[in-house]
């Protein structure tokens, strides 16, 4: 069976050595890229698991809160609506951290918002405004909270994703090609050096038989 | 690092998380404005989160796909607006989560 090989290699012990030793490394390699491989993934599976709800969630608050928002825009005309959310005082600040997954920076938010807000607080006024906007502020409130939470995870997502795609395009890389390759190499070398040392041998006894004959 | 959170929306979405306390609000129509104000934005250093609609998300894919994978900073949220979350033809997490995997997994 024909098998690939590196191409262009003398076969003296210069390179056998060589080639041992880069097996020897691409081995280890492949270990360990095997286990980052495996911690990512079981990182990935956790994450998953918080996923899940998250996103629903956020569409359920949602659609609630566009609920009572355009139910303030009927009740209090659409303009008073904006003119009410543009004197809103900003509630949200985000703190942005990072920190490190088997090498993967992935952002950690952690939201100081003050998600009990007095119909006070919010900065509007409450003479020609409905209840129905505070509840709808209220709603967008508890959204954003839960919008930034699952930005966070869907962002680790993404990243712990590409990073498990090209960890698993490497180890797949050396697992099939690279070692093998290499493998293979070594092998014709060592054969190649032991037909050698065959043809040697025939040739001292061929040597030695004709001076005998003499 | 402080930072802001900007939503870039339709009229109405923005009404909302202003009501919901989020100062940066812009209104965009088209795609090509979308773009613009989000390449403004991602300008600013101080925003790190970016909440934008599905709708517009759709629309400007490549541009928010080109951009998340070589920045981490800041975040695209997609959410619905008030139509409710859209039927889409590819959800976007569901198909990096089965690239990754290999297999479906039950979102």
């Amino acid at each position: 069976m024909a098998q690939e090989m590196i191409e262009g290699i003398n076969p003296t012990r210069m390179e056998l050595l060589k080639l041992k030793d880069r097996e020897k490394l691409a081995v280890k390699g492949y270990s360990l890229l095997k286990e980052k491989r495996n911690a990512l993934i079981m990182e990935f599976f956790n994450i998953l698991e918080r996923v899940k709800g998250s996103r629903e969630n956020v569409e359920e608050k949602l659609k609630e809160a566009f609920e009572d928002l355009t139910a303030a825009q009927v009740i209090m005309g659409d303009l008073a609506v904006k003119k009410a959310a543009l004197s809103v005082k900003e509630s949200v600040n985000v703190d942005i951290d990072s920190r490190s997954i088997m090498g993967v920076v992935v952002p950690v938010v952690e939201s100081s918002t003050s998600p009990e807000r007095t119909v006070v607080e919010r900065g509007y006024g409450f003479v020609d405004t409905s209840v129905k906007l505070d509840e709808a502020a209220k709603k967008f409130e508890e959204s954003i909270a839960l919008i930034i939470e699952l930005g966070e995870i869907e962002k680790t997502i993404i990243l712990l994703a590409g990073e498990i795609e090209s960890t698993k395009r490497r180890v797949n890389a050396l697992e099939h090609i690279i070692i093998p390759r290499l493998e293979n190499t070594v092998k014709y070398i060592e054969m190649r050096l032991e037909e050698m040392e065959r043809e040697n041998f025939v040739r001292l006894k061929m040597i030695k038989k004709s001076m005998e004959m003499e | 690092m402080n930072s802001s959170i900007a939503v870039v929306a339709d009229v109405d979405t923005v009404t909302g998380f202003k009501l919901g306390g989020i100062k940066e609000g812009h209104v965009v129509e088209t795609s090509q404005e979308a773009e613009e104000t989000l390449g403004n934005i991602i300008k600013e250093k101080d925003v790190s989160i970016i909440i934008i609609t599905e709708k517009i998300g759709d629309e400007i894919r490549d541009f928010i796909d080109r951009f998340t994978k070589s920045n981490t900073l800041p975040m695209i949220i997609e959410i619905p607006d008030k139509s409710g979350p859209s039927d889409r033809a590819v959800d976007p997490m569901g198909d990096l989560i089965k690239r990754v995997i290999g297999v479906e997994m039950v979102k």
